[in-house]
């Protein structure tokens, strides 16, 4: 009972501080709000000459511009994270944005990568806000690499654990939802037991929303693996849904044929049990 | 004197023929012309058909645009892909291009240079209004819902292309020459059947002393050809690789598992599908991998082969250059008597599924990118295609697009199983395995083993390049998203709609964590110790 109350408590923290920290901090005057869409956009806006009264959002523009056009020189790598370091001082959603994005330049667009230094700027982050969108997005980039950074030898429940320790910091259903499918799609890469994957697969399927082949996919495999690992009727049920949801699929006939497996599978049981 | 008095004369003259002309220029004046904006479409159709539809389906678009013209551009296939990544290095590609996923060392294009086309599909055709598929969004008017795209986008989510058509793998066939050697028009529905009329078509040329064989052979029909049999052939051993439970296997999944050491060449059922492969080849005539396309065209329209295995794409060409009727035949099926690979199969294989292709993009750097959204909508609206199957003869790839019976017989049920990806679909390096080793089948001192030994020990570095390339091709897409994505969270607070931004925020960082982890696992089989020696 206690157990409930306390976690019931600390769900609703959560939620409050998630909301709070939404809430509108930066406005942008016209002319950067173009420059912010173009750059949503994948194009790139023309800026006015850098200047020492450019305000922090303006850097963070600057910045973000440079970072849309990857491979990063050294010589811009360079700028551009002492730019980010200074606007993180700041408080602020420029300043949790700049550390995420600090953090991104160390560990992707740095090269060689530095995942050390990464790893502390998003730790640094999620201390400073965990309930903001970059800590939230952060702690699903740090789950990524637990789960394909861990040192050789690791062992596997080690590595999952590792990795799953992040999902209970994660508040916004989307993050949550895709460090879930991560960890079970890893799981089937590393072995683990489908006991372990499956769940994983079904709580990203349940938050929904995912684009491209992916609810597909999931449907598949929740259905598919389920039946390697005995769960006739879980199995039949995504098999079902499959065919229901997924009308233009090319592997209709494949599906159609493994229920019939299923059906036989489970004639097979009840005729043991009988 | 006489040149004085014929001086204003011969003023006149010139005077009245730069008049002539300035009044010639004003009223021939390409007026409207001048005013238009041109939308340019490249693309390597070079068959019959396609070219004459979209000129058809161009011709309409103008009616109804008439400010907007487009211009069609066919370059040869043969030098497409360089012209296509000269035109968008120098930004001068044009608007709409056409793009496929398995053309080799272009896999970064569409990152780099192809608009997505992501919120315009999420939307109603407009061009659809009145039709059978009005309010729906255009990206479920397509027969596949674009599946190709929802499988190979750089950017998981995002869609960078539409496509045009769909179609399937066929045995086209001469029909005079069947029922000469047969007595009838049936064409052989196993490969057992395959096989005994194969032996009838060399009995009966050795009879007439006629070069006659039962398949025409080129180099590109054999790559279908062998493809389609080699997964048919292996579809059991599909079942034991698919280890993410997804019923058929992903280029990655191929790649890693031969890393992994869980397959090889030496593997009997792949040995067994090697032997169908020679059986195969040996129905062509010698040297054909040394032929192009066009010739084994040739050879089945002079009568010299009895049938042409090819994609529906030619169905329009052949159909109108041969002089004798064409049947169009599924492709022979394996089945569980066979000979040489009934053991290994689950059952029939799929010879064309309703995935839809002729895949156009929109180019980043195009300067006319709303009209030529507008003649995309256009093309691929219940009209568009509907004129553009009608005029080419290829199947459409929008739903509740009428087809004639020729057209319609082009296409195949769901009948069979889809295998995904073969043995040699990891990427462009395992790709030209096949086609740089095939001629070990017809050497006097080759055969099955000698080609099987030969693919293990080259396709160790092919895996590893084809798996660098996936890795390159991931980061390649997770990079330039970072600035998207702080742009869009940086709109949440200044924008109305806040909703649809945050969404596309949702997505995006979606596709790039999917990206990311892919990017990260290839990685890791790259670090990890290669197995391959299991046998």
């Amino acid at each position: 009972m206690n157990s409930v109350f306390f976690r019931s408590t600390i769900a609703l923290v959560l939620t409050l501080s998630w909301l709070a920290s939404m809430r509108a901090e930066t406005v942008l005057s016209s002319d950067l709000q173009e420059a912010v869409k173009d750059l949503a956009d994948g194009t790139f806006p023309r800026l006015a000459s850098e200047s020492v009264k450019d305000a922090p959002v303006e850097r963070l523009i600057r910045v973000m511009t440079g970072m849309g056009r990857p491979p990063l020189s050294r010589g811009d790598f360079e700028k551009y994270q002492d730019e980010l370091a200074e606007l993180t001082d700041a408080q602020g959603e420029v300043a949790e944005l700049a550390l995420y994005l600090r953090a991104r330049l160390f560990q992707v667009h740095r090269i060689p990568r530095d995942h050390e230094t990464a790893e502390a700027l998003y730790r640094e982050l999620g201390t400073r806000n965990p309930m903001s969108h970059w800590a939230q997005l952060g702690f699903v980039k740090l789950g990524l690499m637990r789960l394909f950074l861990s040192p050789k030898g690791i062992a596997e429940p080690e590595r999952r654990s590792k990795a799953e320790a992040f999902l209970p910091m994660l508040v916004e259903p989307a993050l949550k939802r895709d460090l879930h499918l991560q960890i079970g799609w890893a799981g089937l890469y590393f072995d683990w037991p489908l006991s372990e994957v499956i769940p994983h697969l079904k709580a990203a399927d349940e938050v929904g929303g995912l684009m491209g082949m992916v609810p597909e996919d999931l449907v598949l495999q929740i259905a598919e693996l389920s039946f390697r690992n005995g769960d006739t009727a879980v199995a039949r049920a995504y098999f079902e849904r499959f065919l229901q949801e997924f009308s233009t699929s090319d592997k209709r006939f494949n599906v159609e044929q493994r229920l019939v497996d299923v059906a036989n599978e489970v004639a097979l049981k009840e005729g043991v049990l009988r | 004197m006489m040149a004085k008095r014929r001086f204003p004369l011969i003023l006149a003259v010139v005077a009245s023929i730069y008049l002539g002309s300035v009044a010639w220029v004003l009223v021939h004046r390409p007026d409207s012309e001048d005013e238009r904006v041109t939308v340019r479409i490249a693309h390597w159709q070079v068959e019959v058909g396609p070219s004459q539809g979209f000129a058809a389906v161009i011709k309409r678009f103008e009616e109804l645009n008439p400010e907007i013209r487009v211009k069609q551009l066919i370059v040869p296939p043969v030098v497409y892909k360089q012209w296509l990544r000269a035109n968008l290095a120098g930004e001068i590609a044009p608007e709409i291009v056409e793009y496929g996923v398995w053309l080799n060392g272009m896999t970064d294009v569409p990152v780099k240079y192809f608009q997505p086309l992501t919120e315009q599909l999420e939307r109603p055709n407009p061009y659809n209004e009145g039709t059978p598929l009005e309010s729906i969004p255009w990206l479920e008017t397509f027969t596949d819902e674009l599946s190709e795209q929802r499988l190979n986008s750089p950017e998981p989510g995002q869609y960078f292309a539409i496509t045009l058509t769909r179609g399937s793998l066929r045995l086209f066939c001469n029909r005079e020459l069947l029922r000469e050697i047969t007595g009838s028009e049936e064409i052989p529905k196993t490969m057992i059947e395959f096989r005994e009329l194969c032996e009838k078509v060399a009995t009966f040329g050795a009879a007439r002393d006629r070069p006659l064989m039962p398949l025409a052979g080129s180099g590109f029909n054999a790559q279908f050809l062998m493809n389609t049999y080699l997964g048919g052939a292996t579809s059991k051993l599909r079942v034991e690789l698919d280890r993410d439970g997804l019923l058929s296997l992903r280029p990655l999944n191929i790649l890693s598992s031969y890393r992994e050491g869980r397959w090889s060449f030496q593997r009997p059922e792949i040995k067994a599908a090697l032997q169908l492969l020679a059986e195969l080849q040996q129905q062509m005539r010698p040297g054909y991998l040394q032929l192009g396309r066009d010739e084994a065209a040739r050879e089945f329209l002079r009568g010299d082969a009895l049938f042409i295995f090819s994609g529906t794409w030619d169905a329009t060409s052949l159909r109108k250059e041969a002089r004798f009727p064409i049947s169009v035949g599924r492709c022979p099926q394996l089945t569980a008597d066979d000979p040489v690979v009934g053991p290994n199969i689950l059952g029939r294989f799929s010879d064309g599924s309703n995935t839809t292709g002729f895949g156009l993009s929109l180019t980043k750097s195009g300067q006319h990118r709303p009209e030529a959204i507008k003649f995309m909508q256009f093309l691929a609206s219940y009209e568009g295609n509907s004129i553009f199957s009608e005029v080419s003869g290829w199947p459409p790839s929008v739903k509740e697009v009428p087809m004639r019976p020729e057209i319609a017989e082009l296409l195949s049920p769901a009948d069979g199983y889809s295998n995904g990806s073969g043995v040699f679909s990891g990427g462009g390096n395992c790709r030209a395995l096949l086609e740089r080793n095939l001629h070990l089948l017809a050497r006097h001192d080759g055969g099955v083993d000698q080609l099987a030994d030969a693919l293990d020990e080259q396709m160790p570095a092919a895996v590893q390049a084809d798996l660098q390339a996936a890795a390159r091709d991931a980061w390649l897409s997770v990079l330039p998203q970072d600035s998207r994505i702080a742009a869009l969270g940086l709109l949440l607070d200044g924008v109305d709609g806040a909703a649809r931004v945050e969404l596309r925020r949702e997505r995006l960082e979606a596709g790039q964590t999917q990206s990311e982890a892919r990017g990260m696992l290839i990685e890791v089989q790259l670090q990890s110790a290669q197995s391959v020696g299991t046998k």
